[in-house]
């Protein structure tokens, strides 16, 4: 029996489920236009996992890459939920660099 | 020169494209279906087989990608009960042809046909009274 997939798919559930706190908290506080910065940066873990060869931390940098990734996509719909009172919500949002060429871009929805 | 470790990437797709892909899927599948149980049932059906795979195989990329999508499949399971009661609270629109969310839409004053969500963010709070314009011109 190799135990490795199932133990890293329910480190991954946590991961996932920490996506949903930091996107909340996150957007609440400096706002959607970080998703770039977030998607880069779960990008660049992800292709630093290839050069990693330990498993174990490959596939859970892997994992939480990823999740890194997904979040970045849900900080627009967040920002939507937090303006309808789902949510608390901050006007004042602390913004990110070059938060004025961001604002112009599309930011992606899945 | 020693060889790139694709068990980091292995994890981020399986990751990355079930999370998406269950989004995507509760929300459709649970708008669509009747009678919940049969999704359910194939979710969780398909959750142990690749928890199965997982198990079995001895290949540690192979077995990332099938545990994580294990786990991530029998938690969409108890997503669809989640999704359920999100048309019941009116955050995710209901289906009027559906049987299953006609009932819901006779049964709880929140559930709406209308899809809160489909709207870019603005940068400011929606008032109690934009709130109801909103939901009434979309009846």
């Amino acid at each position: 029996m190799n135990w490795f997939g199932l133990t890293l798919g329910f480190a991954t559930l946590f991961m996932i489920g920490l996506g949903f706190v930091w996107v909340i908290r996150g957007e609440r506080y400096f706002g959607r236009l970080w998703w770039v910065y977030v998607m880069a940066a779960g990008i660049a873990i992800i292709a630093a996992t290839l050069f990693i060869s330990n498993n174990w931390l490959s596939a859970l940098l892997g994992g939480f890459g990823a999740s890194l990734v997904w979040g970045s996509t849900e900080l627009n719909t967040q920002a939507v939920r937090g303006e309808l009172g789902w949510y608390p919500f901050r006007e004042k949002k602390i913004l990110p660099p070059f938060a004025d060429v961001i604002q112009k871009w599309k930011a992606p929805s899945l | 020169m020693v060889g790139l470790n694709f068990v980091g990437i292995s994890a981020a797709l399986a990751t990355f494209f079930s999370v998406w892909m269950g989004h995507a899927l509760v929300r459709k599948i649970e708008r669509e279906t009747a009678d919940l149980r049969i999704p359910v049932g194939i979710f969780i059906a398909l959750g142990l087989s690749f928890a199965a795979l997982s198990l079995l195989t001895p290949n540690l990329i192979l077995s990332a990608a099938s545990g994580i999508l294990a786990l991530t499949l029998v938690w969409d399971a108890h997503e669809f009960i989640r999704q359920q009661k999100r048309v019941q609270r009116g955050r995710a629109p209901a289906n009027p042809n559906n049987p299953r969310h006609a009932k819901i839409l006779a049964e709880h004053p929140e559930a709406t046909t209308f899809d809160w969500l489909d709207r870019d963010p603005r940068g400011s709070q929606y008032s109690a009274d934009e709130l109801a314009a909103m939901k009434g011109s979309a009846k």
